[in-house]
């Protein structure tokens, strides 16, 4: 079958700006997204929001459009709504598509996955009602959707965003209860200095907390002990805040606790990951060009260490170009060239990262449950506790402990509760992540069915791909 | 509660959840109509069948698994809505599927 000189998984801002790029230089691309419409979680519906002025979003959002447009336009097989579940480093990719399992292969593969929310395991989390503040962004961009009287809790800049979007759309909120700890200020602070080189991010952020205290939406700084109340359904948030319990009654809790990149691709492929030690997740380990430890396989944007959506734009682009070069499509002088820009743009971010990322970085608390009977693992419902027996009778890393407890074994697969049990084990063990390790995952990366996998069909290149 | 503040604009389409017809807008996601229509609970949990709701709302957390059209363990939040479509909210459960399995 007709191979695609290189196939894109998702279609964020990595994803499409490598697929301009690589199109532009005469490339055969196939862009595979979940997604009804490119935009990845950042642009979604940017290009055409069901809301009535889209631009209460921030620019940051809105502009996303340009480079939506910019990505339809250019000539590649742009396949929306697929659910990729297998992708092999012998270039095949396995996906589902309107019920039916579909084929394709490629010479290179560009996995732009993108990131998660961290969860946030605190008492009462699997409750109906709780979702995350990533999910309310979602639901605001894709489905003009909003939950009246929420409460939102956590930290984080996407916290805010969400926050200050909804009171610009007049939609009232219950309070946010920021949970960032204090002496994260303080440590964060002699960063500050060379984070100021970037005013406008800085700016951008400071210009938000201003909106949201002018707003007179109750503010509780410094939370800790949070706890979601209700029985069956949520009911509200209790937590502490300046040496005072709080109950804030709602039906809807955001929960927010920054991100992480998604990991399920890249775990399944195998390939090498590495700990941030500074934003506490892992993340597969890449060259500048983002290519990993199998060399035609690249991860750019969020999916391979979180960098925003600028920085993903930057990353899909040196990505294409290396994958370029691969392809004898880009000699080295050209390469260099053309990366140059986005490699020094892409290392004057880093220190307005490494602010964001010391100021928000997560709670011990929050990243991890306390409570013994808080679910750790969602889907085949494993409490603390139970999670902790099974530590006590020998599991001792996450792998042992999947197989003792099934904890990770249900339909998510582990993307929630994974860093929560590697860092359950690093604690009980005292040893570092890097020992500990995670969850060694395996294709279909979701739930098919004997019937859908019976109607197959495979997908050539459109045209002849170069040799 | 859920709120929408959508510019009415959007072709129209008709969907059952669980046997009732509700009316929904061609594109938008099953969750988002569902919700709207004040179904919020999705599936129930695997071990306990206590109620769940959708969570992630962007396909990671699998708890907004629904059946449509006869087909179970659909994302909610990410299929979209079609004429005539039918969504069930999934009521499998382990005691369910060792009763199915005559255990």
């Amino acid at each position: 079958m007709q191979a695609f000189d290189c196939a894109i998984i998702g279609a964020g801002p990595a994803g499409m700006s490598a697929a301009i790029t690589l199109a532009k230089s005469g490339a055969c691309v196939a862009v595979l997204d979940q997604a009804s419409r490119a935009g990845g979680q950042i642009y979604r519906a940017s290009a055409d929001s069901p809301l009535p002025d889209a631009h209460v979003l921030g620019a940051d959002y809105t502009d996303g459009a340009t480079l939506i447009a910019e990505f339809e336009r250019v000539d590649i097989t742009h396949i929306t709504q697929a659910d990729v579940w297998h992708i092999g480093d012998d270039g095949r990719i396995l996906f589902s598509h309107f019920g039916d399992t579909r084929e394709l292969h490629c010479r290179e593969m560009l996995l732009c996955p993108g990131a998660m929310e961290r969860p946030m395991p605190i008492p009462g989390w699997t409750l109906p009602g709780v979702m995350t503040a990533g999910a309310a962004q979602v639901m605001l961009k894709s489905d003009a959707m909003v939950a009246k009287g929420a409460v939102f809790a956590g930290s984080g800049p996407l916290l805010y965003l969400i926050v200050a979007q909804y009171l610009r759309l007049g939609v009232p909120v219950a309070a946010m209860v920021d949970t960032t700890p204090r002496q994260n200020y303080l440590a964060a602070a002699p960063l500050l200095p060379r984070a100021m080189r970037n005013l406008p991010m800085l700016k951008k952020g400071l210009d938000l907390l201003r909106e949201i205290r002018a707003s007179g939406v109750p503010v509780y700084r410094g939370a800790t002990d949070l706890q979601v109340l209700g029985d069956t359904r949520a009911q509200g948030l209790r937590f502490t805040s300046a040496s005072r319990s709080h109950d804030i009654a709602a039906d809807t809790v955001f929960l927010h606790h920054g991100v992480q990149p998604n990991l399920n691709m890249t775990r399944a492929m195998d390939l090498t990951h590495r700990w941030n030690a500074d934003q506490l997740c892992w993340q597969v380990d890449t060259d500048a060009f983002g290519q990993s430890s199998v060399p035609h396989v690249a991860v750019a944007g969020d999916g391979a260490g979180i960098i925003g959506a600028d920085g993903a734009r930057m990353a899909g682009r040196l990505a294409a170009l290396n994958i370029l070069h691969r392809l004898d499509l880009l000699p080295q002088e050209g390469l260099d060239r053309a990366a140059a820009p986005d490699l020094a743009a892409l290392a004057a971010m880093s220190p307005f990262r490494a602010f964001i990322d010391r100021l928000y970085r997560p709670s011990d608390a929050l990243r991890l449950p306390r409570d013994p009977d808080t679910l750790v693992c969602r889907c085949e419902e494993q409490t603390l506790a139970q999670l902790r027996t099974g530590f006590e009778q020998g599991a001792r890393d996450p792998n042992a402990l999947k197989m003792l407890t099934r904890c990770g074994m249900g339909p998510c697969q582990g993307r929630q509760c994974g860093h929560i049990v590697a860092g359950l084990l690093s604690d009980w063990r005292n040893e570092p992540p890097e020992t500990v390790g995670y969850y060694r995952l395996r294709s279909p990366q979701r739930l098919l069915t004997l019937d859908e996998l019976s109607r197959f069909h495979a997908i050539p290149a459109p045209t002849e791909a170069t040799e | 509660m859920f709120q929408s503040l959508r510019k009415p604009e959007r072709d129209r389409v008709t969907i059952t959840v669980n046997g009732h017809p509700i009316e929904a807008i061609a594109g938008q996601s099953v969750w988002s109509a569902m919700a709207l229509n004040g179904q919020t609970i999705t599936r129930r949990a695997a071990l306990s069948g206590e109620d769940r709701s959708a969570y992630c709302a962007m396909g990671v957390c699998f708890e907004c698994l629904v059946e449509i059209d006869g087909l179970p363990n659909q994302q909610a939040c990410l299929r979209r809505v079609t004429e005539g479509m039918a969504v069930t909210t999934q009521e499998i459960t382990e005691t369910t599927e060792a009763t199915n399995a005559g255990l």
